[in-house]
């Protein structure tokens, strides 16, 4: 298998005010091409750090971030946003439709940024997803008249209309409920085999993680563990009930 | 395509979703709307301006003296008339502008006034009378009397005579009035006794031993009891006539036919000759008549009001017209057609005056079929030899006689006291008024001055003391309708010569004198800056020492107003679309602010900045032209209705701004287009920044949440 992500010891450094924090200490990792991988951690563990980073929506302080075989330091603004353009997809804790455009656009939307298709590619290619969402018979409706996780799904139809190679999902399942949530994730798993989508999701549930092929688990900006799902989730059991909210020190 | 459709459709949604656009969109609507209006009426008036203004006197070009000390100001300016030095090589000038390809036709002119005043009803009765006196004796050749035998001017003496007791009735009676409401030393006794003898039988049985002497007795004592002499102030502009009716074509004539070609003579403005020259009792009521026709009615308007009492209460003008036997005449058919017995015709006059919406019509028209040709209607007749007397810089006393040979109008602009208060006279007349002293000119005043002595020099230098060397006309005229024959002699005399009227002259005598400014007409009305710059240049290389000014600059103030109203109206503009600007900006900043998640989820998603610029613009574009195009749409669509309504002139100096009776508006697609412009820059210029600050949200910001 390819490497479609490749992160060679990146530092991520904020300034807040005076001083400096560093949200990622040099952390390396592959993502192979048709992973479906969970980056596990508790808050301000860098998760969200390292998926901006890998999404190209944000820049290492140090270190090198490959997507798709490119060094995304070395890119221009505009570089950076073909890229995401073409070859991320993009799922959102929140879920961030666009309002004013119903669902039929909110899905077509990246597709008119690409510029690629014509009226009726374009519709085939929309009707076919929300078909595979679930959502073909609301494709006129607005946002506001979706629920949670039928906006999700439609998040989920509009990261992959362009058929991108990769799909970052921050917290997918964050503002659903858990019955909801696992729908979600079973989509984004039937997805990934049936078209080999390569998916990244961030997650501190442990529910969620145990589909994932594999574990990355994030503590205090480092890579603790690449492991199985089954390890994670065995491992995030044994911290309790709450393995999201315990201090990081009570893990080691 | 559907990237722009895409946009439009967020667009529009965003701009749904916001009442601040309401407001916005409404000042927009407004402003379009007011500049697409007011600036269509206001390119409509300067149309109809530029035709009143171009073809009433000024042409397209008007050239004058560059030694001139004040602009051309053909309308009159602030401070009376324009100061102009005279141009004495008319003929070399117009040789010159013939030649520049434009120039159609260059027409000399000279605009002066002249205080007339038409001697009162008396004096003109009892010069009547002593003319008469004076054709029977042989003295006198007048031409409307030749040819009359000596029984008929003895029938007209004596009805003349009757007339004049008539008078002398009539004021009698106005004397008891008035001895009876004042003091007996309020009134002058020898007043009183004068009119107590020329009321007596003896004093007209006597009257003919001397005739002469007992006119004189009238007109001393008599005539100045009637006070109602008017001064008019007779505004007159010299020209080749001819040229003038060939080139401004819109002069017509209304009463009598044009001055014969190379002839003097003069043409009296139609509503000049109405307003100042006509009855006054009947003057009143055209206008009664007008304003009703105008849908105004005299139980409503207040100024109506006063011309129905001003009409019952001056009834003498006609009253003193006639002799006894009109007197009792016109009071037979008064008390006909009134259903009265009133012996009186004054008091009977005033009834018949007391005219209402109701019997106006039917009053009108009595009068001009009854009454009116029982008197003089107007003051000068056409035919008439007016007099006109002026004093020169010079302090010589012009006289010319010209003869009235008619009036005259331009179309569409008869109502307008602008371009029907200047009357036409034939260069040559106004020359000899203008007392510019050629050299056939100096010699004659040196021999008047030989003649008079020291004191014509003495008065000359006090003047200049006073005056300086400005060469103002002192102008004043006297009695039109008076032919005094002998008061002058020298220049005088000999200008008012018989043959001089009769007189045809050349063209190149006509060109050859001095002129104080001249109408250039062009062949191609749109190359009128072009024109002026290449006159401008011919004066300066061959040395013609004039300046060629737009009609516009040429009508001084007048031509202005256009140009301060388009200067209010973009201040409106410019003031509501500021104010719309700032809201622009204020609420697209707000609204910017509240959607950075969203742009943000667009940048992270693929998009570039670019696409966000052309968002938040297209959005107030859409607000603009949307609208603004209701805005335009709705002007245009009152522009239209006015068009077809036409917008009535609101009082008689309107019909020149609007070139006639009516406006009727056009909507130039000039403004339209402009409006759009200005609609694109405003919701551009004011979107601008908010739409800078959305293309800097970074697509971090679609990682984080609202809450």
């Amino acid at each position: 298998m390819n490497s479609i992500v490749s992160i060679r010891d990146v530092v991520k450094e904020y300034e807040l005010g005076t001083t400096v924090v560093q949200a990622l200490r040099g952390v390396s990792l592959e993502v192979m091409k048709g992973e479906f991988l969970s980056i596990a951690g508790p808050s301000g563990s860098g998760k969200t750090t390292l998926l901006n980073l890998i999404g190209c929506v944000d820049t290492a302080t140090r270190g090198v971030v490959e997507v798709a075989g490119k060094d995304t330091a070395k890119l221009t603004e505009r570089e950076l946003t073909d890229l995401r353009l073409n070859t991320i997809g993009f799922i959102f804790q929140s879920f961030n439709l666009v309002a004013v455009l119903n669902v039929f656009q909110n899905v077509e939307f990246p597709l008119l940024l690409q510029r690629k298709l014509g009226s009726k590619e374009r519709r085939d290619r929309v009707m076919n997803l929300l078909e595979q969402v679930g959502l073909h018979t609301h494709a006129k409706h607005r946002p506001s008249e979706l629920s949670g996780g039928q906006r999700q799904r439609v998040a989920v139809a509009r990261a992959l209309v362009t058929d991108p190679l990769l799909v970052l999902a921050d917290e997918p399942t964050a503002n659903l409920d858990s019955a909801t949530g696992n729908q979600i994730i079973d989509l984004m798993k039937e997805l990934n085999q049936k078209k080999g989508t390569t998916f990244i999701f961030s997650t501190h549930d442990h529910k969620v993680m145990q589909h994932a092929n594999a574990v990355i688990r994030l503590a205090d900006g480092k890579v603790l563990a690449r492991e199985s799902a089954k390890d994670a989730v065995a491992h995030a059991l044994s911290l309790g009930e709450a393995p999201a909210e315990a201090p990081a020190g009570a893990r080691v | 395509m559907s990237r722009l459709t895409m946009l439009l459709q967020i667009a529009w949604r965003n701009l749904l979703a916001s009442p601040v656009n309401l407001i916005i969109g409404g000042l927009i609507l407004a402003g379009t709307f007011l500049f697409v209006v007011v600036g269509g009426l206001l390119d409509s008036l300067n149309d109809s301006m530029a035709r009143s203004v171009i073809g009433s006197v000024a042409g397209h070009i008007q050239i004058y003296s560059s030694k001139s000390k004040d602009e051309l100001s053909l309308f009159g300016g602030m401070g009376g008339d324009p100061d102009l030095s005279a141009v004495t090589e008319f003929p070399r000038i117009k040789e010159a502008l013939e030649q520049v390809e434009n120039v159609k036709e260059v027409v000399p002119m000279g605009s002066s006034g002249a205080l007339i005043t038409a001697g009162n009803i008396v004096d003109v009765t009892l010069e009547r009378l002593r003319n008469l006196f004076k054709a029977r004796d042989g003295q006198l050749d007048d031409p409307r009397l030749k040819g009359l035998s000596r029984e008929e001017l003895d029938t007209r003496i004596a009805s003349t005579r009757r007339h004049v007791r008539q008078m002398i009735k009539v004021l009698e009676a106005d004397q008891k009035k008035a001895l009876a409401i004042l003091k007996n030393q309020a009134i002058d006794p020898d007043v009183v006794a004068s009119l107590a003898k020329v009321s007596q039988d003896a004093f007209w049985d006597d009257f003919d031993k001397d005739a002469m002497g007992s006119l004189e007795f009238l007109e001393n004592k008599i005539a100045p009891q009637v006070t109602d002499a008017q001064m008019m102030f007779l505004r007159y502009l010299g020209t080749d006539l001819d040229r003038f009716q060939t080139s401004f074509d819109r002069m017509q004539i209304i009463d009598g036919t044009p001055v014969p070609k190379g002839q003097r003579g003069f043409l009296l403005a139609k509503l000049f000759y109405e307003d100042q020259m006509k009855l006054k009792n009947a003057r009143r009521l055209d206008k009664l008549r007008d304003a009703k026709a105008n849908g105004r009615l005299i139980a409503k308007d207040d100024e109506l009001k006063r011309f129905v009492k001003e009409n019952r209460s001056q009834t003498r003008d006609i009253v003193l017209q006639m002799d006894d036997l009109k007197t009792a005449e016109a009071t037979k058919k008064l008390q006909t057609f009134l259903a009265s017995t009133e012996p009186d015709l004054t008091t009977l006059l005033s009834t018949f005056f007391d005219t209402t919406d109701e019997n106006l019509e039917a009053r009108h028209q009595y009068f001009y079929k009854e009454l009116a040709p029982m008197v003089e209607l107007y003051k000068v007749r056409v035919g008439d030899t007016l007099t006109i007397k002026a004093f020169t810089r010079g302090g010589a006393i012009q006289a010319v006689n010209v003869r009235v040979y008619g009036t005259f109008s331009f179309t569409g602009l008869e109502k307008s006291p602008l371009a029907g208060g200047t009357s036409l006279m034939d260069l040559m007349s106004f020359r000899d008024l203008y007392g510019y002293l050629t050299a056939d000119k100096a010699e004659e005043l040196k021999q008047l001055q030989r003649d008079t002595g020291a004191k014509t020099v003495s008065r000359e230098s006090a003047e200049d003391a006073l005056f300086g060397e400005g060469n103002t006309i002192v102008a004043e005229a006297t009695a039109g309708i008076i032919d005094e024959e002998n008061s002058f002699t020298g220049v005088g005399r000999r200008l008012r010569e018989d043959d001089l009227v009769k007189r045809v002259y050349t063209d190149s005598e006509i060109n050859g004198g001095v002129i104080l400014n001249a109408a250039v007409m062009v062949k191609d009305p749109t190359k009128l800056t072009e024109t002026i710059a290449e006159i401008n240049r011919v004066s300066q290389e061959k040395n013609l020492s004039i300046k060629a000014v737009s009609w516009q600059q040429a009508s001084g103030i007048l031509g202005q107003i256009i140009t301060f109203f388009r200067g209010v109206l973009f201040l409106a503009v410019l003031f509501i679309f500021g104010i719309a600007m700032v809201i622009i900006n204020n609420a697209m900043m707000m609204a910017t602010m509240q959607r950075t998640q969203t742009i943000g989820t667009m940048r992270a998603i693929g998009a570039q900045r670019s696409l966000i610029l052309t968002m938040v613009l297209t959005e107030s574009v859409v607000l603009g032209v949307l609208f603004g195009g209701v805005g335009i749409l709705l002007g245009s669509g009152v522009m239209a209705w006015l068009h077809e309504r036409g917008i009535p002139a609101p009082n008689d100096v309107a019909y020149f701004f609007f070139s006639g009776p009516k406006l009727l508006p056009q909507l130039s697609s000039g403004n339209l287009v402009i409006a759009l412009i200005i609609i694109l820059l405003v919701t551009l210029i004011s979107t601008l920044f908010p739409a800078l600050i959305a293309t800097r949200v970074s697509p971090l910001r679609a990682m984080q949440s609202d809450e």
